[in-house]
């Protein structure tokens, strides 16, 4: 199939009947599109400049929050990678050497029931705005023709995102943004107050809070509560 | 492109010596020019570098005397970007066409205009004198189209009568239609790449703000909602953008106990 009518019957999918308007719905639908249609677990539409910034848009099936929120927690993954590269990661076992290159990530990610990961980035120019990520609950490569389309889901969910600001009738970016990522900001509260309290740099205390967490083996989140609600101090 | 059998001209019409070695060195001319066209997406682009290549490429291959681009402003009207040379009669040439001429014919119909001294008389009676004046006898006009997007038009005068042929003109539209195509994913890519680097920014002023916060409350020991208030009083005070403020911030560009102080009544 070419790609024209390839992007024509992914667009009628997501468009159609009972679509509500705005690029916050047509992501929505994209990722419930992708998991219904490809086989998949779950899928995640990732915003990102950065890896501190990165939020979750969008997400459908099961597993994807969780294993985007891991990557966050840990620092390192292959939907950071895609970001950061602009180029596609594809994991189809992650039990296998492959994902080595992501000890933390691939250990926990099949801790939590994932065999295969999918990162696709969403390309802009040299740069990009983020990833859609798809899961599998058992090991194995996407189809060419699933891969194809996902490419192509993933071109529509940047320039639905891209072209938010000037849909008529749909929420502008700070309301799309508003609605990504808010369980992030406790992280970068803390962040903030551990730099204050150790006189170091944002990146130094990251890597303190990131460390902290994981050697007490809980969440960064819930960590990073306690930081900003002051029942834990980083310069005792 | 036609066959090139031996001695024969390649363009139809042609009426120059028209030798083989001719022949070769115009179609090379012309491969060079299409793959130029087919280059808008480099990161150097410069939109009146690429239209002067055009105007100088179409006439060296089109043997035109002149030839100048011009393009749709956004409000309706046509502007000169680039012209194969710079002598004042025709840019003048150019400016009149604001008005009426070729150009403007071409522009608004989505049709290659061609016409001779006499015919050009009875369409533009202000602006074909002044070409007569300035030397040309024959103009043409070919617009700068995909599908029905016009965007703007090519313009080619000769010092003869002698039109363009049939074969001429079509290469001189497929000229313009590669440069519109060009011209046209250029803006789509630039314009993308603007509204990424806001959302990227738009992504990290929101990082960097908590951040400031944080590190504010934890300075002055107060909440983080006062560290909020007190970091847009400073911005609003200093006339800054929030995002910036809060960045010298936990870069401590700006040391936190200057923002605890009291500015004055700032509100």
């Amino acid at each position: 199939m070419r790609e024209d009518g390839r992007r024509t019957r992914i667009m009628a999918a997501v468009t159609g009947e009972g679509a509500t308007a705005g690029a916050d719905g047509l992501v929505q639908r994209l990722c419930r599109f992708a998991v219904d249609e490809m086989a998949l677990s779950g899928c995640a539409l990732v915003l990102m400049s950065g890896a501190e910034s990165a939020s979750v848009l969008a997400v459908a099936g099961r597993h994807a929050r969780t294993v985007t929120g891991l990557q966050l927690e840990l620092g390192e993954g292959p939907c950071l990678h895609a970001h950061a590269y602009g180029m596609p990661v594809l994991l189809p076992d992650l039990s296998a050497e492959s994902a080595n290159r992501w000890p933390a990530f691939a250990a926990a990610a099949l801790a939590a029931g994932v065999h295969a990961e999918f990162s696709l980035p969403l390309t802009v120019g040299p740069g990009g705005i983020g990833t859609l990520d798809l899961c599998r609950d058992r090991t194995g490569m996407l189809s060419d023709e699933h891969m194809a389309d996902a490419l192509v889901a993933a071109d529509i969910a940047r320039d639905a995102v891209l072209y938010q600001q000037y849909a008529p009738g749909g929420p502008g970016l700070p309301e799309l943004l508003a609605t990504a990522g808010t369980d992030r900001i406790v992280v970068h509260q803390a962040t903030g107050m551990i730099a204050a309290q150790l006189d170091e740099s944002i990146a130094n205390a990251l890597a303190r809070l990131r460390a902290a967490a994981f050697a007490s083996g809980r969440a960064m989140y819930d960590l990073a509560r306690d930081v900003v609600e002051r029942r834990v101090r980083f310069d005792d | 492109m036609t066959e090139t059998g031996a001695g024969r001209p390649v363009w139809p019409g042609d009426s120059g010596p028209g030798g083989r070695g001719d022949e070769v060195a115009r179609e090379a001319v012309l491969a060079r020019a299409f793959v130029r066209l087919a280059d808008t997406l480099a990161s150097d682009f410069d939109v009146v570098d690429f239209l002067h290549g055009l105007s100088a490429d179409s006439v060296q291959i089109l043997r035109a005397a002149a030839a100048g681009v011009m393009l749709a402003d956004g409000r309706g009207g046509l502007r000169l970007i680039a012209s194969s040379d710079e002598r004042m009669r025709l840019l003048e040439l150019f400016e009149l066409q604001g008005a009426q001429g070729p150009c403007l014919d071409a522009y608004s119909s989505g049709r290659t205009v061609q016409a001779n001294a006499a015919d050009s008389r009875a369409r533009w009676p202000v602006f074909a004198p002044e070409a007569c004046d300035a030397g040309f006898q024959l103009m043409c006009a070919v617009p700068l189209r995909v599908r029905t997007d016009v965007i703007g038009a090519l313009n080619l005068f000769r010092g003869s009568d002698e039109p363009f042929t049939g074969t001429e003109l079509a290469i001189a539209q497929a000229m313009a239609e590669m440069a519109a195509i060009g011209l046209i994913q250029e803006r789509a890519a630039r314009e993308r790449n603007l509204l990424a680097s806001q959302l990227q920014a738009a992504l990290n002023s929101r990082v960097i703000i908590e951040q400031a916060k944080g590190m504010l409350s934890e300075y002055l020991t107060m909440t983080v909602d006062d560290a909020f208030n007190l970091l847009r009083n400073y911005a609003h005070y200093h006339n800054r953008r929030l995002s910036e403020v809060a960045s010298d911030v936990v870069d401590r560009r700006i040391p936190s106990a200057a923002l605890g102080r009291p500015h004055g009544q700032h509100f």
